[in-house]
């Protein structure tokens, strides 16, 4: 992703999500684009039966739009979600269009959270969200294996609980 | 050293107790191992009321929230003249009164050897309890009657979050020694247990019994009340009130009025009117807007000019002995905020774009957990100069306390090329071309759609073309003129000890932060930041808004500031490893 910038750029962090991410990512977005095409489906044909040009051509771009976030999307995803827990530090990459590197100190680390939505434990994948003492410092892990997720929350209250200053 | 070694008094009552008699005089006076002497009411450890001039304080509030009801029932009562409704309205402005003066007789508080306890209410009683050793702010608030009758009301913090316990109705001399002792003793409390300092990444190494050190160099010898005068109210700063963007809203508000009364007159001007009455008609028009101009601007200048007088009124910003700093203002209202030094993480100066115009700025500290969303205003609008200079002192006293050790002797007085500046006046690094152009093609979206909109209602509506070439002018020319500003005002800058980002494109704010106070940074790319090479850098920390953000910074640089601020934590992660 970084390649055109200049020499001191972070690296990618060293682990990639659960490869049954993809799987969830796409589950879901069949379910949401699901919906939203079978309502718009109606629309075109209950609301408006006269087969408008442009009313055919939404309907098409966002069959179109459907199919991307579907098929590509998650794939995608999965390329750029990367995260890393090292014995100082917690650093993760996120997004598909926007970016987004955080890196928080463990030092500063409050809570360690997982959590598991009923799609997820069908593929096996738990997500973790470490806070800090600042609203725009909280860290997400997303769709890591279920096994995994339960050793690194593990492993972070450990060392979080080491330090036993007020983190701020 | 937790806590001195009283005997053990009465510390943890039956809940359904009543004040317990004599229970604590025989305990030798807990302030004992303190340099300041211990209030009475800490000493003699018994429960206490408000104070008997709270009874009239009371009923007052009460009234004054009522007044609109029985204003209204006056009226209603005036027009339906039953005699029993008249004779209903004594009954309730006594009970009115009943309710005013039962919180006097339900709200007991006392102080214990360990914390401070207050009860209140009569159905649903409630305790709070504040532990005297974490005690972190203690802010004295006067409203004009409780000034009247010498009162003041103390709010207590001990924690990160914002709840406080409220002492109202202590005597204005007893509040003022409360506080002092309070404060004191909750930064002994914490000098002593060293596990709620907090130490900065660097040295994290440390051994913890490192902040015992610190206690002594808060203030010199404990107990003298040499308090360092850092800002002081100076009249000639009276002319950047108009200034202020607060007097714009009531400026704002008081030209709806206008506008309604212009309305009445347009009633005036109907098609019957002959034409050389339309003449005069129009004249007075003019007379009227122009009239109507001066009287909202001399308006603006008294309503602006009050305001800040009210508010600012005998402005005191000190440093204090225990490490903390306070701020006593108001005309009317008096408060005395109190903020721990150590949790100041640095400091904002605003300038708005009239009060830049004029060369004047706005200081506020960025605080965890203090103050409204963490900030603080500790200046009003006054010389640039002197915010900076205000601000510098606070920052650098910050600093100190951080780091007893002297480990990173930078005096902050002398900026990085060895010139006199100190983060608030130190140039900033601009973001350069990339940054630019983004700022300006950015700019173009608004522009660009509101002229499609004007154009397709010109189309639909068949206007002139030229409305929508007009439009397409002056707002392009208006962004782009507002894109260039911010690219103008955007810079970053790392000094020996802080964090420096400046931006705004009308209101310029420079934001300082303390190294020690980033805990966590985002690097957020947007599709179109990725293709420019440029991304926004946020430095996360508990204080103020939670966030300081560089955006539109070139990523390497982003990294770079990133790296250097805080090394252990981020070269971990960057691809040419330790390398400077």
């Amino acid at each position: 992703m970084s390649s055109a910038t200049g020499d001191p750029a972070l690296r990618d962090p060293a682990r990639k999500v659960s490869r049954r991410a993809i799987g969830y990512w796409t589950t879901t977005a069949l379910i949401w684009e699901g919906i939203f095409l079978a309502i718009l489906t109606v629309v075109y044909l209950v609301v408006l039966p006269e087969r408008w040009w442009w009313a055919t051509a939404i309907l098409a771009l966002a069959v179109l739009g459907a199919l991307v976030e579907i098929l590509v999307v998650p794939r995608f995803k999965f390329a750029v979600h990367r995260w890393e827990v090292t014995d100082t530090a917690i650093y993760t990459r996120s997004g598909w269009l926007n970016v987004e590197q955080r890196i928080a100190p463990l030092s500063r680390v409050q809570t360690v959270d997982s959590e598991q939505g009923a799609i997820q434990r069908m593929f096996g994948l738990a997500s973790i969200t470490v806070t800090t003492a600042s609203s725009a410092g909280a860290i997400e892990i997303k769709c890591l294996d279920h096994d995994e997720a339960r050793r690194v929350v593990a492993d972070l209250t450990e060392i979080t609980g080491r330090d036993k200053g007020d983190a701020t | 050293m937790t806590l001195p070694p009283d005997p053990p008094g009465p510390t943890g009552p039956a809940h359904d107790l009543p004040p317990p008699g004599e229970g604590g005089l025989d305990a030798p006076p807990s302030g004992a191992a303190y340099d300041l002497p211990a209030p009475q009411a800490v000493r003699d450890q018994e429960w206490h009321r408000q104070s008997p001039r709270m009874l009239l304080v009371h009923p007052v509030r009460v009234l004054w929230s009522m007044a609109f009801p029985i204003v209204i029932a006056l009226i209603g009562i005036s027009r339906s003249d039953s005699s029993w409704s008249i004779r209903l309205l004594p009954v309730l402005v006594v009970a009115a009164l009943a309710a005013g003066v039962l919180p006097w007789f339900t709200t007991r508080y006392r102080f214990t050897d360990t914390q401070l306890q207050v009860r209140k209410g009569l159905l649903n009683k409630s305790e709070k309890t504040a532990p005297l050793d974490r005690v972190r702010s203690v802010d004295l608030e006067s409203p004009p009657l409780h000034r009247v009758l010498g009162l003041a009301r103390a709010k207590i913090g001990t924690g990160v979050d914002e709840t406080r316990v409220e002492l109202d109705g202590l005597a204005t001399a007893d509040a003022a020694q409360l506080r002092e002792y309070l404060l004191l003793r909750g930064a002994q409390g914490r000098a002593g247990s060293p596990g709620t300092l907090r130490e900065a990444p660097p040295e994290a190494g440390m051994p913890q019994g490192a902040p015992e050190g610190t206690a002594p160099q808060t203030g010199g010898p404990v107990g003298l009340p040499q308090e360092q005068v850092l800002a002081e109210i100076d009249w000639s700063w009276l002319r950047f009130a108009p200034f202020s963007l607060s007097s714009l809203v009531i400026v704002a508000t008081a030209l709806g009025v206008l506008f309604q009364f212009g309305d009445d007159f347009g009633v005036l001007s109907q098609d019957r009117v002959t034409d050389t009455y339309e003449w005069v008609l129009a004249q007075a028009i003019i007379a009227v807007v122009l009239v109507g101009l001066i009287l909202v601007i001399v308006g603006w200048l008294v309503v602006s000019t009050l305001n800040y007088v009210l508010q600012w009124w005998n402005l005191r910003l000190v440093r204090e002995p225990g490490g903390t700093i306070r701020l006593t203002r108001g005309l009317l209202t008096t408060t005395s905020t109190t903020v721990e030094e150590a949790r100041i993480r640095g400091v904002q100066l605003t300038e708005p774009l009239l009060l830049r115009a004029v060369g004047g700025g706005e200081l506020t500290s960025l605080a965890t957990g203090v103050g409204s969303g963490g900030t603080t205003k500790l200046l009003p609008p006054c010389p640039r100069p002197v915010a900076e200079s205000v601000g510098h002192s606070v920052l650098g006293a910050g600093e100190r306390l951080l780091d007893p050790t002297g480990a990173a002797a930078h005096d902050e007085g002398a900026g990085p090329d060895g010139t006199l500046d100190g983060p608030l006046t130190v140039p900033v690094r601009s973001h350069g071309p990339a940054a630019r152009r983004r700022l300006l093609f950015q700019s173009l979206w608004p522009t660009l759609s509101l002229t499609a909109i004007v154009g397709g209602l010109s189309w639909w509506f068949s206007w002139p073309w030229w409305i929508v070439g007009a439009v397409l002018v002056a707002t392009g020319l208006l962004n782009l003129g507002t894109a260039e500003l911010s690219y103008r005002n955007l810079g970053h800058r790392l000094t020996p000890e802080h964090v420096v980002s400046r931006s705004g494109a009308l209101q310029r704010q420079r934001v300082v932060l303390e190294r020690a106070g980033v805990i966590g940074w985002v690097v957020r790319q947007s599709f179109f930041q990725r293709r420019r090479g440029l991304a926004d850098l946020l430095a996360t920390t508990a204080a103020g808004p939670e966030a300081v953000t560089v955006s539109n910074i070139p990523l390497p640089w982003a990294i770079e500031l990133a790296g250097q601020t805080t090394p252990t934590v981020v070269d971990q992660f960057r691809s040419a490893g330790e390398e400077p």
